[in-house]
């Protein structure tokens, strides 16, 4: 599609006239956490950041969501109105996760509304990596630091000035609306972009070798590798909770008297209680069937029902495990 | 060190009187080291020990020895362990709380010089690192080198340790450990802000929480087979990231360590986000060695004081507004 270029001092004055018309999520750090937080012409825009700690899929797949409301027989359903919104600058891979929560939350039998209303009103601007992260390995996963899965448009940082590519109509549209300050980038531009793309893929060697770990996990659900590789695995949530792909969620309800609410909130399957049963059961007890189904899920069921990996090598469950359990290092082990 | 370490695990493999030695070993991220578990003499090597092993192996311990259904008489490994002064204090804790049985237990003990807490270092994401005496070279992502001095990027922890030799030990390598001491003065200065403040302070660090348990999940003490905030029938209490809900997880999780906590530091080490939940675990140890006079972790014999009645206890706090 059509590439432009923009200086980087008028990002800020169109994000503020595009905030008139949307809701925008900007990457920024407030106590010392990164993540999207909603635009503020206050607020410094992250640019160099290798990822934020929290996934943008907080924001089509918050943490806590309330379906609906209840009060006697009235029911109010909490989905009815998703403002338009922007993601301004999510890193590819965090784009690329967008493509397979789509996978999972609009499938021919179940479409999830809440999921799914939330996407349709979003649109989503990448900021391609110029600089890799240490544990990033997404061109494991067919991407790259310019790739464009998920992105309605991706940006590239070349200093000054930002080269805007559209990825989709969508995208387009949206440029050729907000169009005054944007100008035709000059054959220089695009060399210096390509240029610097050539320099993050290399430092992103393909680390890890999915090419038949499918096939491989096909035959390993009792391996012996499981028994050993789980061993220093806390049982904590910090890997899934921080995945852009993990995509499971407890319901409940919280009631008093006549007056309730129905919520979904992130699970994680590194708990015991995700797969408590009723009658006590428990068919994953232990620290080793969790950490299986974990990679199981992510390597094996997933490519079987989606035909991708549910990874795509953002780096931030290598980074932020307490205990350095690497997910990188774990295919290698499975591999052999 | 590393040699005696090395040496005398080899020994206890040798000699069959462990099963399985829990250490460190290179981690796979500039300056951190990671937790491993060696099976057979020949892996000793892999074991390494200095400022970056910053983990508390003895939370790994209780799952060794967990009672099978219908199993008369257990047959539980000799699990040998590598433990420092404050990791120490938790093994004793869990030796008095019986989720450990002592004589399966072999303790090689370390005198702790103190760990580097890399979080200290901020706004720079680290790509290289070393070690060079008393310095800490990192190399950012551009490739920008930065130079640290290793007390200043010293754990918290480390700076207050009063107790950098395990009081609890079967083996104990040469040195004196970490000497110098300088009080942490983090709940007094908080004791001087007003209720509200403190309140404020407690809501604006907890309200950072993503509920990943990895606080409870690090700690030595959250043996619980099922933890209060993972109970459905009743359900205690919510499972949102809402305030209300993480502050009563945070208020329960800290007041089950009164007595309990030895300032290990792996809850706040373990925290994606960052929270100050060592200001409050902190404040209990302060009162149970006011009220109480207990430190917990330090001996086996000393009752632990919340789980034992003496008819002189003070009781004060009881009738206090």
């Amino acid at each position: 599609m059509k590439q432009r270029i923009i200086k980087k001092n008028k990002v800020m004055d169109l994000l503020s006239s595009l905030s008139e018309s949307y809701r925008i999520y900007v990457a920024g750090e407030e106590k010392e956490i990164s993540r999207f937080y909603e635009f503020n012409p206050e607020r410094e825009i992250l640019w160099d950041y290798s990822n934020t700690l929290i996934p943008a899929k907080e924001i089509l797949f918050p943490q806590n969501q309330t379906l609906y409301e209840y009060r006697d027989q009235d029911i109010t359903e909490s989905n009815a109105k998703i403002p338009d919104t922007i993601i301004f600058g999510v890193r590819p891979c965090d784009a690329h996760a967008f493509t397979l929560m789509d996978k999972v939350f609009d499938t021919q039998e179940f479409q999830d509304p809440y999921y799914l209303k939330r996407h349709k009103a979003t649109l989503i601007i990448s900021l391609a990596c110029n600089i890799p992260g240490i544990a990033c390995f997404c061109t494991s996963f067919n991407s790259g630091p310019d790739g464009e899965k998920g992105s309605d448009i991706i940006l590239h940082d070349l200093g000054e000035k930002l080269l805007v590519k559209s990825v989709t109509e969508k995208g387009e549209e949206l440029l050729a609306k907000a169009g005054k300050d944007f100008s035709d980038p000059a054959q220089t531009d695009i060399d210096s972009k390509n240029k610097i793309m050539e320099s993050a893929k290399q430092k992103i060697s393909p680390q890890v070798n999915i090419a038949n770990l499918k096939e491989k996990l096909d035959q390993a659900f009792d391996a012996d590798f499981w028994d050993t590789l789980h061993r220093k695995c806390l049982g904590c949530a910090v890997c899934t909770y921080l995945c852009p792909t993990c995509h499971c969620f407890d319901i409940t309800d919280e009631t008093e008297k006549e007056v309730g609410r129905r919520i979904r909130c992130w699970d994680s399957c590194q708990f015991p209680l995700f797969t408590l049963h009723a009658s006590g059961h428990n068919p994953r007890p232990t620290y080793k069937e969790r950490m299986r189904q974990r990679i199981m899920h992510k390597f094996n069921y997933c490519p079987e029902n989606f035909d991708h990996t549910f990874c795509v090598g953002c780096g931030r469950c290598v980074i932020n495990c307490p205990v350095n359990l690497d997910i990188r290092e774990v295919i290698k082990e499975i591999n052999g | 060190m590393i040699k005696e370490i090395r040496q005398t695990v080899k020994q206890l493999f040798d000699q069959n009187n462990i099963d399985i030695f829990i250490g460190y070993t290179e981690g796979t991220l500039p300056l951190r080291k990671t937790p491993c578990f060696i099976t057979k003499a020949e892996d000793v090597d892999k074991l390494v020990w200095d400022s970056f092993c910053t983990n508390n192996l003895t939370v790994y311990l209780p799952r060794f020895f967990v009672p099978k259904p219908r199993e008369k008489e257990p047959k539980w490994p000799k699990v040998g362990i590598l433990v420092s002064g404050c990791t120490g204090r938790s093994l004793v804790g869990l030796f008095k709380e019986k989720q450990v049985p002592r004589e399966n237990i072999v303790i090689v003990g370390v005198p702790c010089d103190g760990v580097v807490d890399i979080k200290k270092i901020k706004g720079i994401e680290i790509n290289e690192g070393s070690e060079n005496k008393d310095a800490i070279i990192i190399k950012d992502k551009t490739g920008k080198e930065k130079e640290f001095k290793k007390d200043d990027l010293l754990a918290d922890i480390c700076v207050s340790c009063s107790c950098s030799v395990p009081p609890v030990h079967d083996y104990l390598t040469k040195g004196k450990g970490r000497v110098t001491m300088v009080p942490y003065t983090g709940v007094k200065e908080f004791e001087k802000m007003s209720r509200e403040e403190r309140w404020a302070y407690f809501e604006e660090q907890v309200s950072k929480c993503i509920r990943c348990y990895a606080c409870r999940a690090s700690c030595p003490n959250c043996w619980c087979k099922l933890c209060f905030v993972d109970h459905t029938l009743p359900q205690w209490t919510g499972i949102t990231n809402n305030v209300s809900d993480v502050m009563f997880y945070h208020i329960g999780r800290i007041f089950h360590q009164a007595g309990r906590c030895v300032d290990c530091g792996a809850c706040v080490a373990a925290c994606p986000v960052d929270i100050d939940l060592r200001k409050f675990t902190y404040k209990l140890i302060e009162d149970v060695k006011v009220f109480y006079g207990y430190e917990a972790g330090l001996s086996l014999e000393e009752l632990p004081p919340l789980s034992t009645y003496k008819p002189d206890d003070e009781q004060e706090f009881m009738t206090e507004p």
